[in-house]
């Protein structure tokens, strides 16, 4: 039995910018994540990198619009988003 | 209790009903077609289901998927279907699902002799599908035995969460004889064990007194995993030799503990019985006739008809081999339970009255052998 | 964490499970059990309601995970399995989970069987058009001209059309989908589950590991990028040449229709029956 176990990401900061739209808070779990790549490469506004083991990691949070791309997608629920109320 | 006259078939079908089958899902084949004809006329009057499936295959897949479900379920089938039904008489004995598989043979192989008996199904009965697994093996002689083995069947599916074979023959099958049928609600119903612990503690391969685990059904708040794959007490596949080795020994064990309970036979022999006849099936009853005749004849015969072929009757043939010097097996097939009576009572002292070619043993072949000409 | 267990996919987990899951990484057929779980959650059925029967490959492998009623069958044999089940407990959701080999191959005729008698089960067919679980032989979809383990120099078997036997056979549900298109997919597993009758969701996916390694399709990433490229929706299609639609992957809702559902049918025999002669076989 294995429960996913949480990266400590980076708060998002809420910055005032013109444009207002959704914003999500990304969580990867690490422990659950087999490296595929495909949410870094899919992420349309590059909230995500890969490290140097090929997992991601959230660089720009602040960039995360909740689309959801991510999480349905990942063929290991190892990554989730949750909107943020702003 | 009413008289009726009966065709041995449809004496199975009633012994279902009896025994609560309340799904049936088949392929037509004869020798057993009758089986299958009966209850679709009577399970919908019962409020049961019937459905004739693409195969044989698809047939016991269906048997199993409905037991699961909760209904008892039965199929019958003859040699060729038999055979199409082997993976998933495997997939029960692994997964632990009641169901009750009816063969009733006829001449083999392949496509054979549909409307000729044979007993040539026996050892398959036992080791047709892969792998080593348990098996309960019933044998009827009568259409009485029919309606009544049906029933046994079903109880010991239930009972030992195991897969039951009912083997009849084209003979046993087809022909008609008086039988006494008595009332469905005085038949003895054994229903599989349910579990009295809450879900999150539900193990459905887990540990019991009995070597039987209590069976929830779908649907009725116990949710897990069931798989053909060697698995755990949660049903989940595993490869860990700590978690196969139990479950072989427990399946084998819930079995063997219980063969008072599983071995059927009827005796009719005495201590000075020098010659035994061991019989079971159709030639069980010219064995019946070729004893009666010699008795009149003031020979010492004993017989032994076995109801319950598998688990093979060890115990009691080993007893019988004790005092006769001569035990004879007749079997429609070319020698197949004889090789279990050899193997216990040793091959010196049994002799062999085969017929391989659809026609029965008759009596006279067996009171031959009997009176050692 | 609370927070993360609440969302929806983990509710829906076996917490006595080991995960990761058994895929290999990028494997599509993960991203299908995704889909299956968010179509179920938003249709708000019990778990208790729902049964998974699986067939044998990796495809198979998906119900385990999974906290509902589930049986992991035979090769091929899942529907008859899910038929057996769905007429012992009619009010089930009875969901059959297959893989291309498994449906099209050995399974074949218990999905035509299925479709024909439109029973109400939904059946996911992943086609990832290889058999991945024993390492990479052709299947029935494979495309005419692919490398496999038993097809080295290139296949020369025309592919079955799963949504179109379907259709032909009697479903009165079929689409398909891919796994880049996964909120797609899970809307239409979400109709396939609601319609009462045999409906089918194909969820054309890849194989990194055989079919796309042997295939030269390049890294996951590629390949999921292949599946957006080769696939077209159902309106675009048919604006093509029928040669430019056999290479795509057409996407959509392609057969929707209502009759009569089996089980339905019967417990209307059933009543029928008994009405006419009660349950009285000592004395007939």
């Amino acid at each position: 039995m294995s429960e996913p176990s949480v990266i400590e990401q980076p708060k998002a900061e809420i910055r005032t910018s013109p444009k207002k739209g959704p914003r999500g808070q990304v969580t990867v779990f690490a422990n659950w994540c087999k490296g595929c790549g495909i949410c870094v490469a899919f992420c349309p506004t590059g909230v995500l990198a890969l490290d140097d083991d090929d997992h991601p990691v959230v660089v720009y949070p602040e960039k995360c619009t909740a689309c959801h791309w991510c999480d349905t997608h990942c063929p290991d629920l190892a990554i989730i988003v949750k909107k943020i109320e702003i | 209790m009413t008289v009726k006259l009966m065709q041995g078939n449809e004496a199975v079908g009633w012994g279902a009903i009896a025994a609560g089958c309340k799904f049936y899902a088949g392929y037509p084949i004869t020798p057993s077609t009758e089986i299958a004809e009966m209850l679709s006329r009577e399970l919908p009057k019962v409020g049961g289901k019937f459905i004739q499936m693409e195969d044989e295959i698809a047939s016991l897949a269906a048997c199993i998927g409905a037991s699961v479900g909760g209904l008892k379920s039965l199929t019958a089938t003859s040699g060729p279907g038999f055979s199409l039904m082997q993976e998933h008489i495997g997939y029960a004995a692994m997964t632990e699902i009641p169901v009750v598989i009816v063969d009733v043979q006829r001449l083999g192989p392949s496509t054979g002799q549909p409307t000729s008996a044979s007993q040539g199904d026996v050892m398959q009965t036992r080791w047709g599908t892969h792998g080593d697994h348990p098996m309960i093996v019933l044998c009827p002689v009568s259409v009485s035995q029919s309606f009544d083995l049906t029933v046994k069947a079903f109880n010991y599916s239930e009972k030992y969460r195991t897969p039951v074979i009912l083997l009849l023959d084209e003979v046993i099958g087809h022909m008609r004889e008086k039988i006494e049928l008595p009332e469905f609600e005085s038949v003895e119903h054994v229903e599989r064990i349910a579990t009295d612990v809450p879900p999150e503690w539900y193990k459905p391969y887990g540990d019991s007194l009995s070597d039987v685990p209590p069976m929830a059904n779908f649907g009725e708040g116990y949710r897990y995993h069931i798989t053909g794959l060697f698995h755990d007490v949660l049903g989940y596949p595993t490869t860990r030799l700590d978690e196969i080795d139990p479950w072989i020994q427990r399946v084998h064990r819930k079995i063997e503990r219980n063969l008072n309970d599983i071995t059927l036979v009827e005796e009719d022999l005495s201590e000075s019985d020098k010659t035994v006849v061991v019989t079971y099936g159709a030639s069980a009853r010219s064995a019946l006739h070729a004893v009666k005749l010699a008795r009149q004849r003031r020979t010492k015969v004993g017989m032994v008809t076995l109801l319950t072929i598998w688990p093979f009757a060890e115990a009691e043939i080993s007893r019988v081999a004790r005092i006769a010097k001569r035990i004879i097996v007749p079997e429609m097939n070319l020698g197949q339970l004889a090789l279990e009576v050899e193997r216990v009572a040793g091959r010196n002292k049994v002799v062999r009255v085969n017929r391989a070619n659809g026609e029965m043993v008759t009596p006279q072949m067996i009171l031959e052998a009997i009176e050692d000409r | 964490m609370p927070t993360q267990f609440e969302h929806t996919e983990y509710m829906y987990l076996r917490s006595t499970k080991k995960f990761p899951n058994v895929w290999c990484a990028g494997c599509g057929i993960g991203i299908v059990m995704g889909a299956l779980i968010r179509a179920i959650d938003r249709i708000g059925l019990e778990k208790d309601d729902v049964a998974l029967v699986s067939g044998i490959g990796c495809t198979g492998r998906m119900p385990v995970y999974m906290d509902f009623n589930t049986i992991h069958t035979t090769h091929g044999r899942a529907l008859a399995f899910a038929t057996g089940l769905k007429i012992a407990k009619p009010k089930m959701k009875v969901i059959a989970i297959m893989g291309d080999g498994d449906a099209m191959a050995i399974g074949g005729n218990h999905f035509i069987h299925a479709a024909r008698r439109n029973i109400g089960i939904a059946a996911i067919v992943v086609n990832n058009a290889i058999y991945g679980m024993t390492g990479g032989q052709y299947s029935p979809t494979t495309p005419v001209g692919a490398k496999a383990t038993t097809a080295p120099y290139g296949n020369i078997e025309p592919p079955m059309p799963i949504c179109e036997l379907a259709k032909a056979a009697g479903a009165t549900y079929v689409a398909r989908s891919t796994v880049y298109h996964a909120v797609e997919l899970d809307r239409f597993i979400e109709q396939a589950i609601r319609k009462n009758g045999f409906s089918l969701v194909e969820a054309v996916s890849y194989c990194p590991t055989t079919y796309g390694r042997m295939n030269k399709l390049g890294t996951t990433v590629d390949m999921m990028r292949l599946l957006k490229e080769d696939s077209i929706s159902m309106t675009a299609a048919e604006k093509l040449s029928p040669e430019e639609r056999e290479k795509k992957i057409v996407r959509g809702v392609l057969h929707d229709v209502e009759k009569p559902e089996y089980t339905q049918l019967y417990e209307q025999l059933i009543q029928r029956v008994q009405q006419a002669q009660p349950a009285n076989p000592v004395k007939t």
